[in-house]
């Protein structure tokens, strides 16, 4: 045995070892950055990225995943039927896919089959549990379509105003500024009332989000701005209806679900009005339009159905990245931590565990979101408080799959309600805790922004 | 779904592969040239070939309803007739259903016009109400009233026992409208649609498309959408009423035509595959490189298709009485997706560079 080429070699070793640079807590190296789901990452970037199981399901888990996907497309139909039945009376579309297409986003349009926009509704206040206070006669939703001899609650009328944007630069953006308006009430609301526009967002990713740990959120909160960067980030924190607690929450633009379960429950009733054992009360309780419920003791989406759609939701793939080796990308993610987008769309995170679907435990992933409340500004506002949001906040968005958003949709709308056309100009709706970032975008040069445009587009 | 390990795989073995001694330069200016001939053929024998055919069977389909709602013209015969046009058009509509991207899913077309189970509650409000049931107002309907389905039901009725005398006048209108909506809400423009900008969207596949940057991003839309009507038929349309033995959750169930829609579509990837009209397919593509691959694609697609002539009764009884015969074909076609997922996905990631 050659002592010294050992010895040499156990000094390289080392070395090699104390080069390492500071220790972060989730290190690049050794991971393929495409991955932004970990395992339950998807490598089709077509039009139906969106649309994929995890790879590796189970045989049973695989057919759950399937069983709820037919059900996710399905169309539901007045009752009495022998399948789907249950819809309405009043609803905003008739099937989860009409919103989300091809499990991706909506489109800002009201009152059709192809709406995937949406109002809440509510009065000054809050109700026992804290949540938004209904308006009587409407509930905390306005449902803008109704089976045949039941009547809408309302239309929604939208109006856009073009506002041009100037950069430093010169280049000009037009920005579209929405107006929403409550039109053909079909009785009056006696209250002063607020409306919330809220747009059906892409659904990858969300079991991974769903396993997310609190104390990781947690972490990320800054509500005094204790380090100063303008940007603070708060939890929401709401009612469970089904479990009568009152827990973190994550899903929702404003983070008002606390689980799939609910968000995916309270979608069949509110959107759709097809009850289930989550959310077991009809949207149209104590209106008119309850006179048209035949079976109002019935819960209409079989429980063993809500259960598959949550699993199916929950193991849908986040797309992988893709051209991140093209240079102008890598200078676009380098300038999106250097502007400190990344302070809220965070980056890498860990999953917990989750013990039924192995692709989703422990996962190193991108969702680029920190799940918090963030004020952003006047012109994004809503005004209308949902739990410990507050009119002026609204939830980090994940950017996972926003890339793909014009080939899954046929046309892409960003932010909360769609007004944004085009990702540079949902970066220029941004204010509040964001206004530094914003404006540090608007002084790149054309050539830069352009290269933040690209990276945003390989997510 | 896309596999990660074969993707691996795949890149691994073009790293390690190498080319073999005839002019490299040559080979891939030909396969080049090769590809470019099969995005224009997809798209003017295929697509447009097909929407052009689906828009001629429209307008026969709206010509004999018209005809059938003609005062004094509600016979069997002129019912036999729309039955006809009937059946024809949704041969040629699942055909088109082996590439379902672009217009038809952004533009909302295929759930305007195929939407099922019908919903007959509402159909029969809808009868009873005050609804002009012009085509405009057909166009405003829920999807669940709007397309084939309803007009399906018009024409056959439960068990496809309807006859002439039974149809009354505010289903003539009805009929009328479907119809129309049909022809010049949905088959019409999705026609335009292609024939404008989509069109060049396909053409310029790798030179300057926003839809498709690289041509092998519209070759892999192209395989994901024949294995998606794989999917959808196998593991979905057949597979359902099959293991809840459920015949009201078929797809065509007053006419009887639900294999015939099955079988169509899956003719309507083979079209994708081969291409029509002599022009080439996405089977010439694989064949320059790897001749026994393209054997394989072939012999599948065929064996799937045929595969469905042992199912002899309709399928609302087969999937009671033929069970062996239904599960054989719903294996074939899961042979299939396999091998479109694995090995012609990765064959496209493998060659197609631009």
């Amino acid at each position: 045995m050659k002592k010294w080429y050992v010895i040499s070699l156990i000094a390289v070793l080392v070395g090699s070892l104390s080069m390492c640079h500071k220790a972060e807590p989730l290190p690049d190296e050794g991971y393929d950055d495409r991955l932004s789901g970990g395992l339950a990452t998807t490598l089709d970037a077509s039009s139906h990225a969106f649309t994929h199981a995890i790879d590796g399901l189970d045989a049973r888990s695989a057919r759950v995943h399937e069983i709820g996907d037919n059900t996710f497309e399905s169309k539901f139909v007045a009752p009495p039927a022998p399948v789907f039945g249950g819809l309405g009376p009043i609803f905003n579309n008739v099937s989860c896919i009409n919103c989300h297409r091809n499990d991706g986003g909506g489109l800002p349009i009201t009152g059709s089959a192809t709406a995937g926009l949406l109002m809440r509704i509510s009065q000054p206040g809050a109700d026992e549990h804290g949540g938004p206070l209904a308006v009587d006669g409407y509930g905390a939703q306005v449902q803008d379509q109704a089976i045949l001899g039941a009547q809408p609650e309302a239309t929604i009328g939208i109006t856009y105003t073009e506002v041009p944007f100037t950069y430093p630069d010169g280049t000009v953006v037009s920005l579209r500024h929405p107006d929403y308006q409550l039109l053909n009430p079909y009785t009056p609301i006696t209250v002063p009332y607020m409306l919330s526009p809220r747009l059906a967002p892409r659904l990858v990713g969300m079991g991974l989000l769903e396993k997310i740990p609190e104390s990781t959120i947690l972490s990320f909160v800054d509500e005094g701005d204790q380090n100063g960067d303008g940007i603070s980030g708060k939890a929401n924190y709401v009612y469970d209806a089904y479990t009568g607690q009152t827990e973190i929450g994550r899903f929702g633009l404003k983070a008002n679900a606390p689980t799939l379960l609910l968000q995916i429950a309270t979608a069949y009733q509110q959107d759709m009005g097809v009850t289930c054992y989550a959310a077991p009360k009809e949207s149209s309780f104590g209106q008119q339009q309850y006179q048209l419920v035949s079976d109002p003791a019935s819960s209409e989406l079989a429980d063993t159905m809500l259960n598959y759609v949550t699993f199916y939701v929950k193991t849908l793939a986040v797309p992988a990245r893709r051209n991140v080796t093209d240079p102008d990308v890598k200078a676009g993610s380098i300038l999106f931590n250097q502007i400190n987008c990344a302070a809220c769309h965070r980056t890498t995170m860990m999953t917990g565990t989750e013990p039924t679907v192995s692709q989703l435990s422990g996962q190193r992933i991108h969702p680029y979101t920190d799940l918090l409340l963030h004020d952003m500004g006047d012109g994004l506002a809503d005004n209308r408080p949902d739990f410990l949001a507050d009119g002026r906040e609204w939830r980090t968005q994940p950017l996972w799959g926003l890339g793909l958003m014009q080939k899954t949709a046929g046309t892409a709308y960003f932010l909360h309600d769609g007004r944004a056309r085009t990702i540079e100009e949902a970066i220029l709706w941004h204010d509040g805790e964001a206004k530094k970032s914003r404006d540090s975008f608007t002084q790149l040069s054309a050539d830069q922004r352009n290269q933040l445009l690209k990276f945003l587009n390989s997510l | 779904m896309k596999k990660l390990i074969p993707f691996i795989a795949a890149t691994g073995i073009m790293i390690s592969a190498c080319h073999k001694a005839s002019d490299p330069n040559n080979d891939q200016t030909n396969f080049t040239t090769l590809e470019n001939q099969v995005i224009t053929d997809f798209t003017n024998n295929v697509a447009l070939g097909q929407y052009s055919a689906l828009t001629n069977a429209a307008v026969s389909l709206n010509a004999s309803v018209t005809m059938l709602t003609t005062a004094g013209q509600t016979t069997d015969a002129n019912l036999a007739a729309s039955r006809t046009a009937w059946k024809n058009i949704r041969g040629t509509w699942e055909q088109c259903e082996g590439f379902l991207f672009g217009p038809v899913e952004d533009n909302d077309y295929d759930p305007n016009t195929d939407t099922w189970p019908t919903d007959y509650n509402q159909m029969d409000s809808l009868l009873a109400s005050s609804n002009t049931l012009g085509t405009d107002d057909v166009k405003s309907l829920p999807q669940s009233l709007r397309g084939y389905h309803p007009l399906e039901y018009m024409l056959f009725g439960k068990g496809g026992s309807r006859v002439a005398a039974d149809i009354n006048d505010r289903e003539k209108k009805y009929m009328n409208s479907l119809a129309a909506d049909i022809l010049y809400n949905n088959v019409q423009p999705l026609y335009n649609d292609w024939s404008t900008n989509y069109k060049n969207e396909v053409l310029t596949a790798g030179m300057g498309s926003t839809q498709f940057p690289t041509k092998q991003e519209l070759f892999l839309a192209i395989v994901s959408g024949m294995s998606d009507i794989c999917s959808e038929v196998g593991e979905s349309k057949m597979f359902e009423p099959f293991i809840a033995r459920d015949s009201s959750i078929t797809e065509s169930p007053y006419s009887g035509n639900t294999l015939d829609d099955f079988r169509d579509n899956i003719i309507g990837l083979q079209n994708v595959y081969l291409g029509l009209n002599n022009g080439k397919g996405i089977k010439d593509l694989v064949a320059a490189k790897n001749k026994d691959l393209d054997n394989q694609i072939q012999s599948k697609i065929q064996a799937a298709i045929s595969s469905f002539g042992n199912i002899t009764e309709r399928y609302e009884q087969a999937i009671y009485d033929q069970r062996t015969q239904v599960q054989q074909t719903m294996d074939q076609l899961s042979q299939l997706k396999d091998l479109l997922d694995g090995e012609l996905h990765d064959f496209i990631v493998a060659n197609v560079k631009d």
